[in-house]
């Protein structure tokens, strides 16, 4: 054998011993996480079982064991959790296949789980495409798919919720600013703008971001690029401060 | 004195000392030799003192030799299989339990506070998808009014959670985003987190 065939083979003895840590850390048992947990045996074999088929169809274990996991903590009885973690599965498929409706063939965990949410929001399929066809980047799509599902779940249409994201994102806003439109719609119907209003005023323009849907950073002051006059901040009391 | 008539006095002086030296037998060497080879050395200095002996691991790593090289790849996946063997540890789903400021936030992580009005509670917990669900994770201080509050570094993006009063009941947050069902007939709080955090009112 030579010396560089002779040095790969004690450098493989050399890194033998971390090979189960890396494949532990790969694949961690569902099973065992969810019995460590506190899960009875039988429950964590079900759901490992629907992880387990999710997981050799391409899709994400950690929404199911997480799912498991909350219904446990609520002290649900067990055969309706493991109902509720096989219907999010199901909504995965279903959730994955609207994504690549939206042109991303084999998106990731984080987008598939995002689609999810979505489409448990009330959001259809082909809004769910809209969405990730607005991205300017597919890493983009999961959490403006989110933060459709939030403003849905605000009382936002989801036709109003999509057109707010997809147009935000089309007119070149920054994911921070996106991000931030649950707090604008809330704060908005904290002053007491219904949800629609909430959505037409983002829409116009009059957030009071400067104008979430106007042109990207097109105004010095952040002054709204719609017709409404701009909003005063949220108010914070005194108690809450601004998160760093 | 000359440096010329040193030296010839320097030379001299030699001489006359070699002269008065003893003339040693010829077989002195053998002699010495036959003694030494005759006392048995310490186990310790006979490892290391022989250089052949203590190279030969050195040379067997460096040098080229004849070895099967499915020997490597046997002895590396004997050596996997036996690491692999050892029981496992089940990798977590909670964190460890968090004060009511936890350490340092990173970079993609900000601090949110929540606060929760149960003057009657006597103990207030948040429970949610960045603990694991664990109502026991995240317990919220009594501020003197009866508000319960926890401040939590939490990662961008969509977090779902609730209050767990005295334990047991579960608890929506009336300021959180929105409230979304959680697929168990109940309700769960949703707040999107941005990266200047959360404005709730």
């Amino acid at each position: 054998m030579s010396r560089a065939g002779r040095m790969a083979c004690l450098l493989a003895l050399g890194l033998a011993p971390a090979a189960p840590a890396w494949l532990a850390a790969q694949q961690p048992s569902v099973r065992a996480a969810l019995e460590a947990r506190g899960l009875p045996a039988d429950l964590a074999l079900a759901v490992d079982s629907i992880a387990a088929r999710a997981g050799a169809n391409g899709l994400p274990e950690g929404p199911l064991t997480d799912k498991a996991v909350e219904g446990w903590a609520k002290h649900v009885p067990a055969p309706r959790i493991v109902a509720a973690v096989a219907a999010y599965a199901d909504r995965m498929v279903e959730a994955r296949a609207a994504v690549q409706g939206g042109g991303v063939r084999e998106p990731d965990g984080a987008l598939i789980s995002a689609a999810t949410e979505a489409l448990g929001a009330g959001i259809g399929a082909p809004s769910v495409g809209t969405v990730v066809r607005a991205a300017p980047d597919p890493s983009l799509a999961a959490p403006a798919l989110t933060v459709a599902a939030a403003l849905t779940a605000q009382g936002l249409t989801a036709d109003q919720a999509v057109t707010v994201v997809a147009d935000a994102m089309r007119g070149g806003r920054t994911m921070a600013q996106i991000l931030d439109l649950p707090s604008v719609a809330r704060a908005m119907q904290d002053q007491g703008m219904t949800p629609a209003e909430a959505g037409r005023r983002i829409l116009e323009g009059g957030a009071p971001t400067g104008g979430v849907l106007g042109p990207a950073g097109g105004r010095p002051g952040g002054s709204p690029a719609g017709p409404l006059p701009p909003l005063p901040r949220p108010p914070r009391p005194a108690d809450h401060p601004p998160h760093p | 004195m000359s440096d010329e008539r040193f030296d010839e006095r320097l030379k001299e002086a030699a001489r006359a000392y070699a002269r008065r030296l003893p003339e040693l037998p010829a077989s002195l060497d053998d002699r010495v030799m036959a003694a030494v080879r005759t006392r048995a050395l310490p186990a310790s200095a006979a490892r290391g003192a022989d250089p052949a002996r203590r190279g030969r691991w050195w040379r067997w790593l460096v040098e080229p030799q004849q070895v099967r090289p499915a020997w490597g790849v046997a002895l590396a996946a004997a050596a996997a299989l036996a690491v692999w063997l050892v029981p496992r540890r089940a990798a977590p789903l909670a964190p460890p339990a968090t004060p009511a400021v936890a350490a340092l936030p990173a970079a993609d992580t900000v601090y949110v506070r929540f606060e929760l009005a149960a003057p009657d509670a006597h103990q207030v917990a948040l429970a949610g998808t960045f603990n694991g669900w664990d109502d026991h994770a995240t317990a919220m201080t009594r501020g003197s009014t009866g508000v319960w509050s926890v401040t939590v570094p939490l990662a961008v993006g969509e977090q779902r959670y609730d209050f767990v009063v005295d334990g047991a009941r579960w608890v929506p947050d009336p300021t959180a985003h929105a409230q979304v069902a959680d697929g168990f007939g109940g309700t769960t709080s949703v707040i999107v987190v941005g990266p200047k955090g959360v404005v709730r009112t």
